[in-house]
């Protein structure tokens, strides 16, 4: 009898040690609260996550480097984790841009971005797969091979930032840093099933971003809740003295402004549902009902077809890409020219054909004028309405191969998320039900007047709150238990 | 909208103006990929635009400058900036010469 009993007792004492802190699927501001409490300690949560990643990312691919440094850097902060894409210098540890030209590259200095996060006490559990230099919207054009999709492991989870979106729906991190140009955070976060914030161009600081297209190009989050994209936001967005191109706006208290409860007038365009998968367009006129039934208004306007913003973005990417690519001579740091993979090389070749003596006005000043065409069209619309829905992707996450059979297929599944890109305005994709044959999830995309996340966020928030993006996210996470 | 026509050596000199080498291979299948593309774009010659002046930047921005005499924060130390260089002498990066003695 006393021997059962000390089995019993020993097997209990057993279970309580090994027992997992019950973090799965867990938000960063909950795990937050958990640490201010002292019900877990920072390197319990660190070790989680840490433990998720040895299990699961050989298949999934998300990170290219994990920090395991936790152990013996002196954290007096509290050290909540977060991922980096991995075009985002970070001092001391492996920045590569996805491209063997990077390989062995460890940056000098640390980008605004992820300083003003590890002042916020954040700890940078690695970085993340892209498609390399951020060309592409698959990652298949890493040099270090693609990133599976968490919902099914044969099709892309999207890109460039894809590692990011890949990380946070199988919740290898709680939250992700992306970047966009056109389309890199929405459309991965589109296709694996989270939500994807891209601020206005000039809300968030470049530098230290690796830079693709500067006119484009900017910092965002990938995350599992509303709550999160805005608190991120707070922490990440506003002035840099490093970033001239960084506007002086006052940044709102974001988190705040979620909880007012406001109503939008919300404009809805024939333009971007053409060519869109029906189960698509049946989320996104189920979600308008309910916007409906949530007290907003709802009103048709009218926009230039996104097949413009195509070609002003192929343009202007890849002229501002020929010249930012031109600093990698493999002399200062990294390899050299010849270790540019084919998506690069084409390219710089074509921005370098587009910017030629006697191409330059047919091409990039009429991309230019087309741009103010563009933004004027925004302008005039958000004259009428506060927000923009449409669908974030034409179609759900295709399988891995599918890109390569067209020259710029990708741009074709950026397409709607292109145009606001070329604008800079602030836009917002989250998750909307599922595709029913293959289960895999539907965008959704919010698009905001320039400098008011705060509206995107909020409506975001709403629609979380009236729905909880029909399980999805949580649907998701199932998959990959602890 | 007719299809754009790039001989092999376009691909050629536009590869060499950018510093990248190509193989045979290489050249005919950028060739092929760069004329689909470029017709693609040339879509937007659709859309009239005589009147309307080239966009320089999304938001209403002007020139931004630091004040005289402010320490540069951003500033490497030697060894940062040699930290990632594969060749280096004397605090020299070393490159390959270009002009002959």
């Amino acid at each position: 009898m006393q021997k059962i009993r000390k089995t019993i007792v020993l097997r209990l004492e057993k279970f309580l040690r090994n027992k997992q802190p019950m973090f799965l699927g867990k938000s960063l501001i909950f795990i937050l609260e958990l640490i201010k409490k002292k019900k877990v300690s920072t390197k319990e949560v660190i070790d989680y996550f840490l433990k998720r990643i040895d299990k699961y990312n050989s298949k999934i691919n998300a990170y290219l480097t994990v920090n395991r440094t936790y152990n013996s850097c002196k954290l007096d902060k509290i050290g909540l984790p977060i991922a980096v894409k991995d075009n985002f210098c970070t001092k001391g540890i492996r920045t590569t841009a996805s491209s063997k030209v990077l390989e062995n590259f460890i940056p000098p200095y640390e980008s605004t971005v992820t300083k003003r996060l590890l002042d916020a006490s954040f700890f940078i559990l690695g970085k993340t797969n892209l498609d390399a230099w951020a060309h592409g919207s698959s990652t298949e054009t890493s040099d270090f091979g693609p990133t599976k999709n968490p919902w099914d492991l044969s099709r892309s989870s999207g890109g460039s930032s894809g590692g990011s979106a890949a990380a946070v729906s199988s919740y290898l991190a709680p939250a992700t840093i992306g970047s966009e140009t056109a389309g890199s955070i929405r459309q991965p976060a589109a296709w694996s099933g989270v939500i994807g914030l891209k601020p206005t161009y000039g809300r968030v600081s470049r530098y230290g971003l690796i830079a693709m297209a500067s006119s484009l190009d900017c910092p965002g989050s990938i995350t599992l809740t509303t709550e999160d994209a805005a608190l991120i936001l707070k922490i990440i967005a506003g002035k840099d003295k490093f970033d001239a191109t960084t506007a002086n706006w006052e940044v709102p208290d974001y988190l705040s402004e979620l909880k007012k409860r406001r109503k939008f007038v919300i404009g809805v365009t024939e333009e971007y549902l053409e060519g869109v998968d029906e189960e698509i367009k049946e989320a996104f006129y189920r979600l308008i009902e309910i916007l409906k039934k949530l007290g907003h208004q709802i009103k048709k306007i009218k926009l230039l077809s996104p097949k413009y913003s195509i070609s002003v973005y192929t343009i202007i990417q890849r002229t501002e890409v020929s010249s930012n690519l031109a600093r990698y001579d493999g002399i200062r740091y990294g390899n050299d020219r010849t270790f540019f993979g084919i998506e690069a090389k084409k390219r710089i070749m074509l921005g370098t054909y587009v910017l030629s003596y006697g191409y330059y006005d047919a091409y990039y000043k009429k991309a230019q004028k087309v741009r103010t065409l563009i933004i004027e069209d925004f302008k005039n619309v958000f004259k009428e309405v506060d927000i923009i829905l449409a669908p974030t992707t034409p179609v759900t996450a295709l399988k891995l191969g599918e890109f390569e059979k067209y020259p710029f297929f990708g741009e074709l599944m950026d397409v709607l998320a292109e145009p606001a890109a070329i604008a800079g305005l602030c836009a917002i994709s989250f998750p909307f039900g599922l595709k029913k044959k293959e289960n895999l999830p539907i965008g959704l995309q919010l698009m905001g007047r320039w400098f008011e996340e705060e509206n995107i966020l909020n409506l975001t928030y709403q629609i979380e709150k009236e729905t909880d993006f029909l399980g999805v996210i949580k649907k998701g996470i199932k998959n990959y238990p602890d | 909208m007719g299809r754009k026509k790039l001989s092999k050596e376009d691909v050629l000199h536009l590869a060499r103006l950018a510093a990248l080498t190509l193989n045979e291979e290489e050249a005919v299948k950028y060739k092929k990929q760069l004329e689909e593309t470029i017709s693609y774009i040339e879509n937007l010659n659709e859309l009239e635009t005589s009147n309307i002046s080239p966009t320089s930047h999304i938001i209403p921005i002007t020139n931004i400058f630091f004040d005289d005499g402010e320490k540069n924060k951003r500033g490497l130390s030697l060894t940062e900036v040699f930290q990632n260089a594969k060749n280096k002498e004397n605090n020299c990066f070393k490159v390959r010469k270009i002009f002959e003695e």
